[in-house]
């Protein structure tokens, strides 16, 4: 079963509006417009403030973020690079910044079922001089920062659609907000405002939709397709306390399936674990939810959750295609792409988000000079994608680029391949491997017995898919209309792959047929990667990360 | 039309309660802090009179330390005129200390066609500085307002009791707190964020008096015990209504 | 002698209930601090059963009448009982139900003083008057001293378990100079049928795909009755989508969290997302025919049988009791 035979298109005609269609309410004028209020949209507008500031220029500058407040739909690790941060902020020092505690030990095991095998840490992975932090913190530290600069942060306002003018990307539309499961208004309906800006910058994390709708319309394409992994989280207060990160590989993961896991204290009592998976596993009914369960009740991290208590529960995909997943071009007339959305992630040492703060610098400060000289052309804005590759944001995917591409033939064979490239720093196997996207990967139902289902109440340790999402806070209005474009054939093999792709049991196979529970997303994308289409939806549905 | 809402900055309803150092409050490391939900209801029932009188200024009053000022920033950004903060470290136990405060505020701003309040806070759930603050006004107060009327100055609201709707009468100027159920509260609108940075929000720091609630202890609810089967079928049911009614106390 | 004053309620003429929950609250403040229990009564003329309040430790039972007195007059009864208040009260209790939530802040504020709202337990240390209160949502429980005199407290409905503990019970008709006052409740009717909101609900009783087919919720629906306007109807998500129950009465979808007092699970597995939603309840009552149903794990008190045949009899049981 081909997933890509049962996926949507993405609905073009409704992501990408002429300037003066009609439908909206309000009108609102910016210089620029920030889609995404993760790191690389608030550190593009904190950089443009500053600028700005700096110039003597008054810049309106606006960042729509869908989540209700910041940092509630932001999840990693997470492991932070200080260096974008320091970069941001010459003058503060590490200890001002919203970290946790610097990494002091690691380790790293390669799990089997009943044991673990220490294994050397592999160079991308030393973190020494790193910080262990949760992005949530960091998002709304650098929101205050922003609000200060005079930065106007807009939460629980998901732009839907590019604004455009010919070729020119001339703003966004926002969603509406109270619309009952038909579609139609309720009391409280919120209509869309347009929001238009002189340049648009789609800082919208993982798989954003604008930037796939852009790319695709304006036909950007990269070396390779974009390529995605996706990961499940929980944070415990635990009873024992832990004292150093640890990453996993192998055990519970199937043999052809890439990923593993990591354990962070963000406190020796508060411990951040999750689990990450290649989605172009061959497994139909791999369930990465499932996979974390079993993770949990393995000796080596037992004995740290037993008494404790789960206390957030979080999923979201990770863009893995490096260097050369890549798009041609991160900028255009009147736009550019930042972060996640360009895929600027490292795979080898699980790295993103100062990538994301670094491309949020750059491009804020291509913008100020485009602005500057008249017209944010397209020409103007390559600037941010000439600084990227000048920068060590492109020299550091360039070494790791074949890394992950290596797993496609296996575990094994690839921890052979991928241990070859780093020792030669990329010169062995060096040359592009192709891949195709995780939606053309064909998945088969083997019934092996890898990833046994769960049954509820199984260990005090594991948790439900339902009662995890009631921990990720999410809230959503039951009455909401489904965000999610289902595709075609679809058929109990396919809406079982689904219910098991699906981290959050938004999908069930009933009776052999498709049941959309669309209210429980939290917004990590796997679906779309694999599945129905995800669409934005209403102004602060979804989950309300505080620590993730 | 002259209309004042008190409004409070409280922990989101989800907030996973945690007791801070002291024994005695909340420890709010991670908690997300919002606009008092019964109040927004108050707050929209103002905007909406405001609307359908045609003139008139809402202001918003809130007591609290500086974080409200968000929360009075929220009020502004729905559509509120201007903000009033009395800012004071720690929001008192005692709510009669918190009326006589806002009181003293009232007075002093008024005299007021209408005030509003939420019916009760969802983090102390104590339900009383709305008519406490109408007894020191000596203004007419009608709590827990579900639905409400009101013709020039005649005010005619509807209020649940046990199994039963009131109706209840006054005049205007007035003290009422409101329900779910009196209206649909807006959605802040893009502009309206913009707009509520330049609105005036003036903060006024307060000394409060001591009051004669004093907090000894905050602790967690006992853990729930494990759940145990009554019995099989209809013939159990004398025995669960029994151990419903003497041992669960809920019937 | 101090007094604790108990204000009891009444409704067409009759006593309801809370008041002997009052007094016995009362009786147990009064006992720790060597004082009196006054019980009062507001009405136009005197409530029956009245006289059962010495049963329950009133040593005296006091009715203010006045013609204004007739219905609930928020201001007229706010100054009656303070007025009576500043004849020596230690203590003034009322019920937190929905007049005494009106009632209380009113008279507490009249007399300047605080008051203690929703208080599940009282209890006198050293003198002092020490009382608990449920916060955020009963997630946590305070513990607070009371000190100001008179000390106003309301109680939580249902928690004050009536105890017989005979006074006196003298009963005494004093007729008051009172007006209405600004506030007039000018007609009571009766709820819309179904207008109790799940989420507000003190009973809730849901109902799963044990119920086989939509028109069998009329068995949770006379169940609900039977509690006589305080239980409304919930549904699982999978009914609700199932098109037998209207979406505003689904419970614990997506972390939408009800807290009734009593939570009724009829023919729901717990399997599915209903746990999540509705876990906090203070208690839990799970009727299914499976026995080993995840909802029984949740569940205070379990009955494995046949719904069809338990519900009724619980109806029944409940209607007697009533």
């Amino acid at each position: 079963m081909k997933p890509s035979e049962h996926q949507a298109p993405l609905p073009l005609d409704r992501l990408i509006l002429e300037t003066g269609t009609a439908g909206a309410g309000d009108t609102m004028e910016l210089d620029v417009c920030i889609v995404g209020g993760g790191p690389a949209g608030l550190a593009c507008a904190i950089e443009l403030a500053r600028l700005g500031k700096a110039a003597g220029t008054e810049l309106a500058i606006g960042v729509l973020e869908k989540a209700e407040a910041l940092g509630e739909h932001n999840l990693s690790g997470a492991v932070v690079n200080p260096r974008a941060l320091r970069e941001l902020f010459p003058d503060l020092r590490d200890s001002d910044f919203p970290f946790r505690r610097p990494v002091e030990k690691e380790a790293v095991y390669l799990l089997t079922s009943g044991s673990q095998i220490r294994m050397p840490t592999p160079p991308t992975m030393q973190n020494h001089g790193n910080y262990i932090a949760s992005i949530c913190e960091i998002v709304r530290w650098l929101g205050a920062k922003a609000e200060e600069l005079g930065v106007n942060v807009f939460t629980g306002f998901p732009a839907a659609s590019l604004l455009v003018d010919g070729q020119k990307v001339a703003g966004v539309r926002t969603q509406a907000a109270g619309l009952d499961r038909d579609g139609k208004p309720t009391a409280s309906y919120a209509a869309p405002n347009d929001l238009t800006a002189r340049v648009t910058a789609l800082a919208e994390g993982t798989r954003g939709t604008l930037s796939q709708a852009y790319l695709q319309w304006q036909g950007v394409g990269s070396e390779n397709p974009q390529i995605f992994a996706l990961g499940v989280k929980e944070i415990w207060e635990t009873k024992k306390p832990l004292d150093q990160i640890i990453h996993t590989l192998g055990w519970p993961l199937p043999g052809d399936a890439f990923g593993g896991s990591f354990c962070y204290p963000l406190e020796s009592n508060l411990v951040a674990l999750g689990i990450v998976v290649g989605l172009d596993y061959s497994e139909a009914d791999l369930d990465v939810h499932v996979l974390l369960q079993r993770l949990k009740l393995h000796p080596l991290f037992r004995p740290y959750l037993e008494g404790g208590e789960l206390v957030e529960w979080g999923a979201k995909t990770i863009p893995e295609g490096g260097y050369y997943a890549l798009p041609a071009r991160r900028s255009g007339d009147g736009v550019v792409i930042l972060g996640d959305s360009a895929g600027f992630v490292d795979v080898p040492s699980l790295k993103g988000i100062h990538y994301a703060l670094q491309s949020g610098i750059y491009a804020a400060r291509a913008i100020f000079r485009a602005l500057e000289a008249g017209e944010p052309t397209g020409e103007r804005l390559a600037e941010y994608d000439r600084m990227v590759d000048g920068s060590y944001l492109a020299s550091d995917l360039k070494k790791t680029r074949n890394m992950r591409l290596a797993f496609k033939d296996g575990f094994y064979v690839g921890g052979v391949k991928a241990g070859l490239m780093t020792l030669t720093g990329g010169k062995l196997f060096g040359g592009k491997i192709a891949v195709h996207s995780d939606a053309e990967a064909e998945r088969t139902t083997t019934h092996s017995g890898a990833t046994p289902g769960l049954r509820p109440g199984l260990d005090q340790l594991v948790v439900s898919k339902v009662d995890a999402v009631f921990k990720s806070g999410n809230a959503t209005r039951d009455t909401i209309p489904s965000h999610l474009i289902v595709g075609k054939d679809i058929t109990k093999e396919v809406a079982d792959f689904y219910s098991h792709v699906c981290p959050a049991g938004v999908y069930e196979q009933v009776d052999g047929r498709l049941r959309v529970n669309a209210p429980n997303c939290v917004d990590c994308k796997a679906t779309d990667v694999l599945g129905p289409r995800w669409t934005p939806r209403e102004g602060g549905s979804g989950p309300r990360y505080k620590r993730m | 039309m002259r209309i004042a809402v008190c409004i409070k900055r409280v922990a989101d309803s989800e907030t996973r309660v945690k007791v801070a150092g002291d024994g005695r409050s909340l420890d709010d490391a991670g908690v997300k802090f919002i606009l008092n939900p019964y109040d927004e209801f108050a707050v929209e029932e103002a905007l909406q009179r405001k609307e359908k009188a045609g003139a008139g200024e809402v202001a918003v009053l809130a007591l609290g330390g500086p974080a409200a000022q968000e929360t009075i920033r929220t009020a502004l950004a729905m559509g509120a005129d201007r903000g009033i903060l009395l800012q004071t470290d720690a929001v008192p136990a005692d709510g009669f200390v918190t009326a006589q405060a806002i009181a003293q505020e009232l007075k002093a701003g008024g005299p007021w066609d209408l005030v509003l309040f939420g019916k009760l806070a969802i983090d102390d759930y104590n339900a009383q500085v709305g008519p406490m603050v109408a007894e020191l006004l000596d203004l007419p107060c009608v709590t827990a307002v579900s639905h409400l009327t009101i013709e020039g100055s005649a005010v005619t609201a509807e209020r649940e009791i046990e199994g039963a709707v009131e109706v209840v009468q006054c005049s205007l100027p007035a003290v009422l707190t409101t329900d779910k159920g009196v209206n649909e509260p807006r959605y802040p609108a893009l502009k309206g964020i913009m707009a509520a940075k330049k609105k005036p929000l003036e903060v006024k720091p307060v000394t409060l008096g001591g009051g004669s609630i004093e907090v000894l202890e905050m602790a967690p609810p006992p853990a729930r015990k494990d759940g145990k089967i009554v019995g099989e079928g209809a013939a159990a049911v004398p025995e669960l209504v029994r151990l419903l009614r003497e041992e669960a106390k809920v019937l | 002698m101090s007094t604790v004053l108990a204000v009891c309620e009444q409704r067409d003429g009759a006593l309801r209930k809370v008041s002997a929950e009052v007094v016995t609250g009362a009786r147990r403040i009064a006992d720790g601090l060597g004082a009196e229990v006054e019980a009062i009564v507001l009405g136009a003329g005197p409530a029956s059963g009245a006289e059962s309040l010495g049963g329950f430790g009133a040593d005296r039972v006091v009715t203010l009448t006045a013609d204004a007195f007739a219905t609930y007059a928020p201001e007229g009864f706010a100054a009656a009982v303070a007025e009576r208040a500043r004849g020596g009260a230690v203590a003034v209790v009322c019920a937190a139900s929905a007049q005494g939530k009106d009632l209380a802040p009113r008279v507490a504020a009249k007399l300047g003083t605080a008051l203690a709202a929703e208080v599940t337990d009282v209890s006198v240390d050293g003198g002092a008057l020490i009382a608990i209160r449920p916060v955020y949502a009963g997630k946590a429980l305070l513990r607070v001293k009371l000190t100001g005199t008179p000390a106003v407290l309301s109680l939580r409905p249902n928690v004050f378990t009536p105890v017989q503990r005979p006074k006196a019970g003298a009963a005494q008709t004093v007729a008051v100079a009172a007006s209405a006052g600004r506030v007039r409740v000018t007609a009571t009717k009766a709820a819309e049928a179904g207008a109790l909101d799940v989420a507000e609900a003190p009973i809730v009783i849901s109902g799963g795909r044990g119920l086989k087919e939509p028109a069998n919720f009329k068995i949770l629906e006379e169940l609900a009755h039977a509690f006589g306007g305080r239980a409304a109807v919930g549904a699982s998500r999978a009914v609700v989508d199932a098109g037998w129950r209207p979406h505003a009465d689904q419970v614990g979808q997506t972390g939408k969290t009800v807290s009734p007092t009593l939570y009724v699970a009829v023919g729901i597995s717990g399997a599915i997302q209903h746990l999540a939603g509705m876990r906090t309840s203070k208690v839990i009552v799970a009727i299914n025919k499976d026995k080993d149903a995840p909802i029984f794990k949740v569940a205070d008190y379990g009955v494995v049988g046949d719904l069809f045949e338990i519900v009724p009899a619980l109806t029944a049981a409940v209607k007697s009791h009533a």
